[in-house]
């Protein structure tokens, strides 16, 4: 095979090559890894070839080797440990070789490959002269040599642990990279590779960080890197600097005065890449002290692992000044939404150091407001309103509320007559702020109050007739405003605005500049919120809603032969008009009442979504899938007529596990059909079963998905009762083995704990699901089996004791469901077991009210199971 | 590639559209909400079954009593209510789970211990406050928090379920179809307290609808709700006017859904079904005569062949002796000597006179003499069955009730049925079975029976000893009679202050024992 060629033609423009192309590297894959490997790395390796080819035969080989998907990456990693020894041993001999290649981009995809094959060899202890060989290049003549080699053991650094090499060569490759770094290197490009490469060793190096002599000496070169005269070095050191703030937060204290002198000069002087690394240290270090602080408060022990070393309380008056400067330099054209730039960064960062130091930071930001306010020049009164939108998250609102009582008229005024488009923008955004942030039930002293709730509604409704971005701000702003009087009782205040809001709103949809800003993504999620906020006393005006967005939705489905960018634009359309219904419905179906004169509608509004999914051929609608889980459950029984013809789409939901939000959005919808049909859905069953136990088993699946593939076996089994005996035998099995491992996984980090905690909880409600679905059946027999393995499954969660609230309260009551069922079968399993009385105990006596009540239940169901 | 690789990471601008995080805020909520009805879908189906089967429990609800005095549960009780006061009234943030926790406590506080503190609680005032929590259009777990603390309430003394009176319309409004299972199944257990207050609350009860209701709730699969319907239902029909009875039996598909019940429940289930059969065959002859048409007969019949419950056995004999008493022109079709189900009956009915439970025995001889009561042929079908040694054993060992049942079917197996044609009063003999009876010294029992204060049991004993004296072939009987001291215990009679039996002993005496007698000897 001419693998050059075919390289070459995949990355042809014509479609039709490029696939023919793709199609045979996939067959050459998969037909013979090791030459198509070995193939790939000589053409890598090849001097002769286009750098084209050799950059894709990097790529490739590089894909071959990893994978986001945990499972796929499994997969990968075993079939290269497959292989032989000797084609190993070949690919390995080439990749070393090319790091000494003239051309650029070979050497750097080639690092990457290395750094992915030392990923899977070194913790197996294979490879083992791999770093030597690398170190000793360092001392080759050719700079690009020793470039090519730093930025490999960069990536090796990232790829691999520092347990798997040995602490003494852990310190060769530091003094390599921090020697890379230093002044005295006079290659840019090594010091420029060296210090990139820093950047991703910052955790492999956490023993030499501990050693005050080490860490001195490293960020010593840090230091003197922000101030090489490359931009690139600057930029990188900085990156450095940004990493170092969290993983060492707590290392910091002697350096961070120079480090605050560095980055105040990069902010006020360097070139914008720089800068804007400089102020994420800043944003960086507020991150870590929100955290920390946040643990001082949230814990009972009113503890952290890490001090806080309030580093920004004591920065903020040199600090904040800073970034009140770094707002004034706007550009021209940044109303462009996720825009990114200095004036943008420092807005961001002072939000976070007002987030941090609370009412700190209102007397050091004041002054600037009233100077800037009111000056001639746009950007001082931008910046102004910048500053002030920034810091209403933080400071009480008894330090806020007399500012904004004041600042709440200006900035109504300036929304309508301000001759600048960003500084309405901003005034908008602000105004969005002071409603998020200040108003709503739990307020002591209400922002809006009937002298000017009239105002404001006709300011934002006159503004979304303004320019797209500024209309877009003006319906967020209005956003929060209903948000705000969500629980507000009976009668809400903007009950009497509700006819002309809606009517505002459902104008800005049809605006033909309504793609711009988002703006009509802006104005129908305002919409919904005003109606998910909205009270009874407008429930005929919601209702009155429903034929509208129907229509709407009704003529998205009329439009006949789109060309692809149109199509693209009606299913963004009809995702925004679903999700209208979604809310809608969500509202009329929550009382009695509206939920019988919206009944009528569920026919036609089914209808039309059944007509959206067929518009698609391979997915399915997320947003029509989450407005029928919110039809089904306010149909409830009467929704079983809809399957025969939704089944289809539900089925394909599920297998799409490419999308793993829509497949999640499916799950999630299965559970509100169980809820509303009960056993109506037991012909649909084995499909559905089937669907979810391969998406369990398949490596592609997202795990967020997974808890709730578990927590709906539950809904099914609650749903169909007995019935759910015949998918045991499958559904035990998976659901046994992820609760042995979610038993037994060390809990990394907060993450990986989240996902172990919902994984279980996931495990738990199905089991719950069960025993409850089986209660009272004579086929209760077939769960005895089960019970040793779920009863030691709670022993072990029980002595890990790391379970957060909601599985502890899930946990304790899958033993009440196990005693309830079983009954006096269970009854000695439960006695023979220490730990589960323990379990129970503590639970009896905890402070948590659901977990408390569980419990007793439990207690009740097992003194039951054992008298008998 | 590099570079690429190390594009600075940025963060999200503070600055940024409603439209980013609204929707991914709309599918949290879809989730949420999700979760919220899962949990509170789980915790209702728990919760109600503790309300249901705590009561039988006492022995798990005086556990729970922590250490507390009646007094200190009072003024919990009355300060909880006070919360729940202040809550109703308040309209802000978290008003629903502020009012679903007050209720929570209260409800605890009621489920705490054998002497629930209800009188502090009325007196707080807390009934007007539960029949607001229990208005339209009230989240499920507020009505069933609410639900369950009447329940409790109900379950007091006399005038404390009275104090329900204002609550009753919401508690049956509630049993609709429309509502939450869970919520319906609670305020079912409430009305079944209530209903078992007495006839006066059952009589308002029915006036106010909630039979139809309650029926409905019978008719799907839903184990636990049929369970707590039928508990309901079978309080509310007790009677004494058979018009509710009546009425129970003709709604559409509840006798479709009893068989179904009968057939397919589990032991706990099939028991309050059976229950409901009882009081419909105790009280309407309407019903009766339906249910003797449906597989009823039968499936009772296979209950008492399986189950080894005397919860369930008690009803389901009953059920079975009323309906072969209720209806006999039925019967007798139905319980034909020949017919599998006829054997199986028998079979059941020794399988229970042979029971450790003097309930079951009683109730077994009882039905047995029923069927006693009949043709010749049941007559023959008893006396050749394995029931007769059974019943002899009995006759002599058993308690006095008990003897006395079996006393009716003994007897009843000796006389043929009465008809129209003999003038005298007296029963025809069936000879064989009196001689063969009283070979196996079942005179000895009658004879005592004679001795009790009881007149029915005197009357029975007497009449079976005019049996002996006038059949027993060869003149045997009287010298039988002598033998067991029966000259004795019917010259106690002589001047007994019952007439009837005075009469009885008196001519049986002078007949068989008078100046001639002995004299052949």
């Amino acid at each position: 095979m001419e693998v050059t060629q075919v390289l070459l033609n995949a990355q042809s423009i014509d479609g039709a090559v490029r696939n023919h192309a793709e199609e045979s590297l996939k067959q050459f894959q998969e037909q013979d890894l090791s030459s198509f490997l070995l193939s790939l790395s000589r053409e890598l390796a090849n001097e002769e070839k286009p750098v084209e080819s050799r950059k894709l035969a990097g790529l490739i080989l590089k894909n071959a080797l990893d994978a986001k998907e945990q499972p796929r990456k499994l997969e990968l990693v075993q079939r290269w440990l497959a292989l032989e020894t000797s084609v190993k041993a070949q690919i390995k001999m080439f990749l070393l070789q090319i790091l000494t290649s003239p051309v650029a981009d070979a050497r750097s995809t080639t690092s990457q490959v290395i750094a992915k094959v030392a990923g899977i060899e070194l913790p197996m202890k294979q490879w083992p002269e791999l770093i030597g060989s690398l170190l000793s290049n360092i001392h080759q003549l050719p700079a690009h040599v020793k470039q090519a080699t730093l930025e490999t053991l960069g990536y090796l650094c990232e790829e691999i642990s520092s347990d798997v090499v040995d602490q003494d060569q852990v310190n060769k490759i530091l003094t390599a990279v921090v020697q890379g770094m230093n002044a005295t290197e006079g290659n840019n490009d090594v010091r420029l590779a060296a210090t990139r490469a820093l950047y991703n060793a910052v955790s492999f190096i956490q023993a030499n960080f501990s050693n005050d002599m080490e860490r001195d000496y490293i960020m010593r070169v840090v230091c003197e890197a922000t101030m090489s005269p490359e931009v690139k070095i600057r930029q990188a050191a900085f990156e450095c600097l940004v990493s170092i703030s969290s993983s060492y937060y707590e290392k910091l204290a002697p350096y961070i005065q120079d480090i605050f002198s560095i980055t105040a000069k990069a902010v006020r002087e360097d070139q914008e890449p720089v800068a804007l690394q400089a102020i994420e240290f800043w944003s960086s270090i507020c991150d870590e002290e929100i955290d920390i602080l946040d643990d001082y408060v949230g814990d009972f022990s009113g503890d952290s692992d890490i001090p806080c070393f309030y580093f920004i309380k004591q920065a903020i008056p040199a600090l904040v000044p800073m970034l009140l400067d770094t707002l004034l330099k706007q550009e021209d054209d940044q109303e462009e939404d996720g825009a990114w730039n200095i004036a943008m960064a420092g807005g961001t960062c002072l939000g976070l150091v007002a987030r941090t130091v609370g009412d700190d930071i209102v007397p050091l930001v004041m002054p600037f407001i009233e100077e800037n306010i009111t000056k001639p020049d746009w950007r001082q009164r931008e910046a102004a309103t910048y500053a002030f939108g920034s810091i209403l998250e933080g400071p009480s609102p008894n330090k806020l509320t007399s500012i904004v009582n004041v600042a709440m008229t200006f900035m109504l005024s300036a929304l309508t007559k301000d001759p600048n488009n960003h500084v309405k923008d901003t005034t908008a955004w602000t105004l969005g702020r002071i409603f998020e942030f200040l108003h709503g039930s739990t307020m002591d002293t209400p922002i809006i109050t009937p002298a000017n709730c009239q105002q404001i509604i006709t300011v934002l409704l006159q503004s979304m007739k303004d320019v797209p971005n500024v209309a877009e701000k003006a319906c967020g702003a209005l956003y929060f405003l209903a948000q705000g009087y969500e629980d507000f009782g009976p009668s809400s205040p903007i009950a009497p605005f509700f006819q002309e809001i809606v009517q505002a709103l459902l104008t800005v949809t049809h605006r033909p500049d309504a793609g711009e800003s988002r703006l009509r993504t802006a104005a129908y999620e305002a919409l919904n919120e005003v109606v998910r906020c909205s009270t009874d006393e407008t429930a005929p005006m919601v209702l009155q809603l429903v034929p509208v967005i129907m229509i709407e939705l009704h003529q998205t489905l009329e439009a006949q032969q789109l060309a692809s960018d149109e199509k693209e634009r009606q299913s963004e359309l009809q995702g925004l008009l679903c999700g209208c219904l979604q809310v809608i419905i969500q509202k009329l179906g929550s009382s009695e009442p509206t939920k019988y004169v919206f009944m009528p509608y569920a026919d036609q509004i089914m209808g039309l979504f059944l007509r959206v999914f067929a518009c698609r051929s391979a997915t399915v609608h997320e947003e029509a899938m989450l407005a029928i889980g919110a039809l089904a459950y306010t149909s409830g029984p009467d929704f079983a007529k809809y399957l025969p013809e939704f089944y289809k789409y539900l089925e394909m939901g599920l297998q799409n596990f490419e999308e793993y939000q829509i497949c999640a959005v499916t799950v999630g919808v299965v559970g509100d059909i169980c809820r509303a049909v009960e056993d109506k859905i037991l012909p649909y069953c084995d499909g559905i079963m089937t669907q979810l136990l391969k998406d369990l088993s398949s490596n592609q699946l997202h795990r967020s998905v997974k808890p709730p593939i578990f927590s709906c076996f539950g809904d099914i089994a609650l749903a169909i009762g007995e019935n759910f005996d015949k998918y045991l035998m499958y559904a035990m099995p998976m659901i046994q083995s992820a609760a042995e491992m979610s038993a037994h996984t060390a809990s990394a980090d907060d993450v990986m704990t989240e996902y172990t905690n919902s994984l279980r909880n996931g495990i738990l409600e199905a089991y719950s699901g069960i025993f409850q679905g089986f209660k009272n059946s004579p086929k209760t027999q077939v769960l005895i089996t089960y019970a040793p393995h779920i009863l030691q499954f709670l022993d072990s969660l029980y002595k890990r004791k790391d379970m957060d609230e909601v599985v502890m309260k899930t946990a304790i009551g899958v033993l009440g469901d196990l005693a309830d069922t079983l009954g006096n079968n269970a009854g000695s399993l439960i006695q023979q077991s220490q730990s589960c009385r323990d379990f129970l105990n503590e639970c009896l006596s905890s402070e948590d009210n659901l977990i408390k009540e569980s419990a007793e239940w439990a207690k009740m169901a097992i003194s039951r199971a054992i008298s008998v | 590639m590099a570079d690429d690789n190390t594009a600075s990471h940025r963060r999200d601008p503070i600055k940024s559209s409603v439209a980013n995080v609204a929707g991914q805020r709309r599918r949290q909520q879809a989730v949420s909400v999700g979760k919220e009805r899962r949990e509170s879908l789980v915790r209702a189906k728990r919760l109600c079954r503790v309300g249901i089967s705590g009561d039988s429990d006492d022995t798990v609800d005086s556990e729970m009593i922590i250490d507390e005095e009646q007094s200190i549960l009072e003024a919990q009780t009355s300060s909880a209510v006070e919360g729940l006061k202040s809550v109703v009234a308040y309209q802000g943030k978290g008003a629903l789970q502020k009012r679903v926790s007050a209720l929570h406590e209260l409800r605890r506080l009621l489920s705490r211990s054998e002497f629930p503190p209800v009188e502090a609680a009325l007196k707080a005032g807390a009934i007007p406050l539960l029949v607001q929590c229990l208005s339209f259009g009230s989240p499920d777990e507020q009505l069933l928090e609410a639900a369950w603390c009447l329940t409790n309430i109900a379950a007091g003394k006399p005038e404390e379920t009275k104090a329900l009176l204002p609550a009753l319309p919401l508690l049956i409004a509630h049993l609709g179809e429309n509502g939450s299972l869970p919520v319906a199944e609670q305020c079912a257990w409430a009305l079944g307290n209530v209903a078992g207050e007495g006839e006066e609350l059952r009589n308002i009860l029915l006036s106010q609808g909630a039979l139809l209701p309650l029926a409905r709730m019978m008719l799907p699969n839903k184990g636990s709700t049929v369970r707590t319907a039928a508990w309901a239902l079978s309080n509310l029909i007790k009677g004494p006017n058979p018009k509710a009875a009546t009425e129970l039996i003709r709604v559409d598909g509840l006798l479709d859904a009893l068989v179904r019940h009968l057939r397919k429940a589990d032991d706990e289930l099939a028991t309050e079904v059976a229950w409901v059969v009882v009081y419909l065959s105790a009280l309407s002859n309407l019903a009766t005569s339906m249910l003797v048409k449906s597989d009823v007969l039968q499936l009772l019949v296979q209950r008492l062949a399986m189950s080894n419950s005397l919860q369930l056995l008690i009803p389901v004999l009953r059920s079975l002796g009323n309906l072969i008493a209720g209806d006999s022109q039925t019967t007798q079709a139905v319980i034909v000597p020949g017919h599998e189900i006829t054997g199986n009956i028998i079979e059941v009915l020794v399988k229970c006179l042979n029971s450790e439970h003097r309930v079951l025995k009683k109730e077994a001889a009882w039905v047995l003499s029923n069927i006693a009561a009949g043709s010749v042929e049941h007559k023959q079908l008893i006396y050749s069955s394995e029931a007769v040694p059974v019943l002899l054993r009995l006759l002599s060992t058993a308690p006095f009730d008990i003897r006395k049942e079996v006393a009716y079917v003994l007897g009843n197996l000796c006389v043929s049925p009465i008809s129209p044609t003999e003038g005298d009063g007296k029963p025809s003999l069936i000879l064989e079975h009196l001689v063969s009876l009283v070979g196996r010294g079942c005179l000895a029992g009658f004879i005592d029976l004679v001795n009790l204060a009881d007149t029915e049991a005197a009357r029975l004993g007497l009449q079976f000893t005019e049996l002996v004296l006038r059949g027993m072939p060869n003149g045997e009987g009287p010298k039988l009679v002598e033998k067991e001291n029966g000259i004795d215990a019917m010259e106690r009679f002589q001047f007994h202050e019952n007439e009837d039996l005075r009469n009885m002993a008196n001519s049986l005496v002078d007949k068989y024992f008078g100046e001639d007698y002995g004299l052949d000897e």
